[in-house]
């Protein structure tokens, strides 16, 4: 499984970076099978973001990073608060993303500030934007303050939203269901709950073993959505 | 394979000097431009169609139709003709009416245009942009093809009984281009009717290009009119050149830096290592344009941008010279090269013309 964490700290240590870390663990440690983590950091990439807007296009460094987020099966990503919300790094790494390639994706959201006061931007802020791009949040979002580093809690929050992430991602890799034709949907969608229902007997992984071999419709290899265009014509009676 | 040049008709001041030429002296630029085309002996100019400053370009045909009248072998086209925003009636008469003035020398590419403001100075709707394109085609394909048109749509009143003036000449349609850097529709609707597809591939790194094409060529096939190879493809590029490449760099950089659309951005060595810009010598220019043919298949079509980013019109004309006497030659040579005989050549009147007489008497 291919769990990759985005972190926009900018400080080297940075304690955003830092966090990012202590989830990725946390979530290796928890997902079934082998993980394979990537860390993309912004801050390598601030200038070539900044280019993608000047230019139409990313350039290579940016364009691997894109791949693996697009790719990935989970996602950690971890913002300092500026100005009471995500960075304006962190922002636009998600706006040179394609509209659709976080669809579907379990995303734990997590922030780090210097008091405690902000701690609600990931509802306000994070969880929107992930809402948004129709990526699945997990249910507890991680905030550190200064503060938190020395006190109790942050290691049980650490904890808790590492098992949620985990559990999507088992429950939701694979070929997602929006690739395949309805009356393809059917086995897909009986063995997908095996998690939340224990007499089932094949494990979540097992899923794509066993379902009927279907090819995707809706997607092709270049990533290019192609109406026939019949159907063009027959939707203005052309 | 046919070579040209294609223009945006930007009106941008030298960077290099702060001057900016008038409207006036942008029009006469391009016209002069063209002029040089015909004399090196390029194939094709092609103008865009713009309705906003800095463009001065709005009225394709009436700069095609002056130049078709001091031209004698020179293709005059588009890049692009807006099926968006255009009625598809105007289009066709205008395009027949050029068609009979330059004895045969047209065809025009279709496009949907670069700003969203457009669309309400026609008293369209942006938000219809795929759908106009598609609706207007097809109306303008029937209105060069049938005498009398009988139609209704969803974006203009119906027509009855219509029939556009001029016909075609000979009864032969201007051939279409349909031109998109980024929509799949687009090449969906070029593989559709068989027309050309053109990717201005200018901007964008190579890889992309190469999906769109590809996507154009599957779809050709499989609409039947011919195989994958078979279909009709341009491409864009964007030289500047001068015998000695590190003196191309030095003068066309303070160009590239302030250029429209990707000034102040990437830097020139980044955009030229990343998309198909060649600043350098000839010889370089021939390396990098014989590649293209690696990722887009045999294709019909190569058209450069050479005016604009503030280019003074004296500098033009030299890069035309270089492109005409050093380059488009070799280009010709080795393009012909390892070339399979069924990919056809760049589709002009007289085989269109030859092509439909065939279909007649094998019918």
């Amino acid at each position: 499984m291919k769990l990759v964490v985005v972190s926009a700290g900018l400080s080297v240590p940075s304690s955003t970076r830092l966090l990012a870390d202590r989830l990725a663990a946390a979530t290796a440690g928890r997902a079934p099978g082998t993980v394979d983590l990537r860390v993309v950091e912004l801050r390598d990439l601030a200038v070539e973001i900044a280019h993608n807007f000047t230019n139409g296009f990313p350039g290579r460094a940016l364009s691997a990073a894109i791949d693996d987020v697009t790719s990935a099966d989970g996602l950690i990503v971890v913002t300092p608060v500026f100005s009471a919300s995500y960075s304006g790094l962190f922002k636009s790494f998600f706006d040179v993303l394609d509209k659709d390639a976080l669809a579907g994706k379990p995303v734990l959201i997590a922030a780090t500030g210097g008091t405690g006061r902000h701690s609600l931007v990931l509802e306000h802020a994070l969880r929107p934007l992930f809402a948004y791009l129709r990526a699945v949040v997990v249910p507890t979002g991680v905030y550190a303050a200064s503060e938190d580093w020395g006190a109790e809690g942050l290691a049980d929050r650490v904890e808790r939203a590492a098992g949620e992430l985990a559990s999507l991602m088992a429950a939701l890799s694979g070929p997602s269901l929006s690739d395949f034709p309805a009356s393809a949907q059917a086995p897909a969608a009986t063995s997908a709950p095996a998690q939340a229902a224990p007499e089932a007997a094949v494990p979540a992984q097992g899923v794509s073993e066993t379902a009927v071999p279907v090819q995707p419709v809706a997607r092709r290899a270049d990533g290019f959505h192609v109406v026939p265009f019949e159907e063009q014509l027959a939707a203005l009676r052309v | 394979m046919q070579f040209g040049i294609f223009s945006v008709g930007d009106v941008t001041p030298d960077p290099t000097t702060g001057r900016e030429p008038s409207e006036h002296e942008r029009i006469k630029a391009m016209v002069a431009i063209a002029l040089k085309a015909e004399e090196v002996g390029l194939d094709v100019f092609a103008t865009g169609e713009h309705h906003n400053p800095p463009f001065v370009p709005s009225s394709p045909t009436t700069m095609l139709g002056y130049i078709a009248a001091r031209t004698e072998k020179l293709v005059l086209s588009t890049s692009t003709t807006l099926i968006t925003t255009n009625d598809p009636v105007k289009i066709a008469e205008d395009f027949a009416m050029l068609q009979h003035l330059a004895d045969g020398r047209v065809d025009l590419m279709m496009g949907r245009g670069n700003t969203g403001p457009v669309y309400p100075w026609f008293g369209q709707d942006i938000r219809q942009g795929i759908n106009l394109a598609v609706e207007n085609y097809a109306l303008l394909h029937r209105l060069w093809r049938e005498d009398v048109v009988t139609w209704e749509g969803k974006f203009r009143t119906p027509l009855q009984s219509f029939t556009a003036t001029p016909r075609p000449l000979d009864g032969v349609a201007p051939f279409v281009w349909h031109g998109s850097i980024r929509s799949p529709e687009i090449a969906e609707q070029a593989a559709y009717y068989g027309d050309g597809f053109f990717h201005n591939n200018i901007f964008w790194p190579a890889d992309h290009t190469k999906k769109m094409v590809e996507l154009y060529r599957e779809r050709y096939a499989h609409y039947g009119h011919g195989t994958a190879e078979q279909a009709i493809v341009g491409l864009g590029g964007q030289v500047f050149m001068r015998p000695n490449s590190q003196d191309a760099v030095r003068e066309f950089r303070p160009y590239f830096d302030n250029a429209p659309v990707y000034g102040h951005g990437p830097s020139l060595e980044d955009f030229t290592e990343q998309t198909p810009l060649t600043v350098g010598s000839p010889q370089q220019v021939i390396e990098k344009t014989l590649a293209f043919r690696e990722y887009a298949g045999d294709y019909q079509r190569q058209l450069f941008l050479m005016d604009h980013a503030g280019l003074p019109l004296k500098t033009v004309l030299e890069q035309l010279d270089l492109l005409g006497e050093q380059v488009v030659p070799v280009l010709r040579e080795e393009f012909a090269k390892n070339r399979p005989a069924d990919v056809p050549d760049a589709p002009t009147h007289a085989a269109r013309v030859a092509a439909a007489k065939e279909e007649v008497t094998a019918v």
